[in-house]
């Protein structure tokens, strides 16, 4: 892919986070809130795959870095890093980057085998591999033992399954309406 | 977008941003790896100060600190409730302390000035062929897309809002984003004229 067409899809995709962010969110006892940013991390890889899915999430989280409100309820700056739930965001461009890889690897010929393709790269990236760093991060920054951190993240998983579900849908629509489109960052 | 760079000036705001970001990062990394409670209690008390000591900087980070707070209390609460005081206090004045840090850097440093240093940080990149002097440019259209997004979001609900009489939510996403990437094609077009690549 030419250079400065991977520059405008990183930058785009940095821009859906931000715009996910701002839709209001659902604050839980562990300290870490329900946001819709991880749907974003699930469709910057199943769209642009492994590459540039990581890039456009590591620009987002630059961003939040430099101070910019982005992050759901309009948090920012280096503190969010220090927060409980900075091992979830920590996990968002490798959940992108593993996302990209699985969606690269399986079919998408067609509309309705790009979404199954999706929802399943989606469940192992965004949801499987976000989670992961997310329980590491309550154990280390919330003194969490990994039994309770287990069992505190899986609240979250029903919405990121719906989130999976919706992040299907968007590539199933996509496929239709953009036949050149390549998934998983395969050429576009 | 307004950033949580605060203009009324502070004695941080002096500060280097390279020299602020290195102090900042090996204090908060200490934190963490400090066991003793009279050591973080004394830590945190030194945070607080310095944070106070920004007075009027800090009113625009009001709501963030109260979430952060409010994340430290839940975390106390639980261990706490695990017959872990102990465990509960250490950990919400680790977490206290360093986002106090951090707060206090984006609140007194440029986004400007900390993206010089990012910038020079990843200068080693280069060598592997990474264009890391790409990165403002590429925040620059990122928030020019943001904004994009909202006009079509409104644009799609307005419309959806015509047809059906009920907000479009969730349902616009599919549409709004291959218009986006539509958008995303042309700019990448007019990027390709003026970077010739």
């Amino acid at each position: 892919m030419k250079s400065s067409r991977s520059l405008a899809l990183v930058s785009l995709f940095a821009a859906l986070m931000a715009v996910l962010g701002l839709i209001p969110k659902i604050d839980l006892p562990l300290g870490v809130p329900i946001t819709l940013q991880t749907l974003g991390v699930m469709l910057a890889g199943c769209l642009l795959g492994s590459k540039r899915g990581l890039q456009a999430l590591l620009l987002f989280l630059a961003a939040v870095a430099l101070g910019l409100p982005l992050l759901s309820g309009g948090r920012g700056g280096f503190g969010v890093f220090m927060a409980p739930s900075a091992g979830y965001l920590i996990g968002m461009p490798v959940g992108a980057f593993v996302t990209g890889w699985v969606m690269s690897m399986l079919p998408s010929s067609t509309p309705r085998g790009a979404a199954l393709s999706a929802f399943m790269a989606s469940a192992l990236g965004g949801l499987l591999v976000v989670h992961a760093f997310g329980v590491a991060g309550l154990v280390k920054l919330a003194n969490l033992s990994w039994t309770q951190a287990f069992f505190g993240t899986l609240v979250f998983v029903p919405g990121d399954l719906i989130k999976c579900a919706l992040c299907a849908m968007v590539v199933h629509t996509v496929a239709r309406g953009m036949p050149d489109w390549r998934f998983g960052g395969r050429a576009v | 977008m307004g950033s949580l760079y605060s203009e009324h000036l502070t004695w941080l705001h002096r500060v280097p941003a390279a020299f602020k970001l290195l102090f900042f990062a090996v204090l908060g990394t200490a934190q963490f790896l400090m066991q003793g409670h009279t050591a973080l209690v004394i830590s945190a008390v030194a945070c607080g100060l310095m944070f106070a000591s920004l007075g009027r900087a800090t009113l625009s980070a009001r709501k963030l600190l109260a979430s952060v707070f409010l994340a430290a209390l839940l975390i106390m609460a639980f261990h706490t409730y695990l017959q872990q005081p102990r465990v509960g206090m250490v950990s919400a004045l680790r977490l206290s302390s360093a986002a106090l840090l951090g707060i206090a850097l984006t609140l007194t440093t440029r986004s400007r000035d900390l993206l010089d240093v990012f910038e020079r940080l990843l200068s080693p990149l280069q060598r592997v062929g990474i264009r890391t002097e790409r990165l403002s440019l590429q925040l620059a259209m990122m928030l020019r897309f943001t904004e994009h997004f909202f006009v079509v979001w409104k644009r799609l609900d307005d419309a959806h809002r015509i047809r059906t009489g009920k907000a479009g939510g969730l349902r616009i996403l599919a549409p709004l984003t291959i218009k986006m990437l539509m958008s995303a094609r042309k700019a990448a077009d007019t990027l390709e004229l003026r970077l010739g690549e």
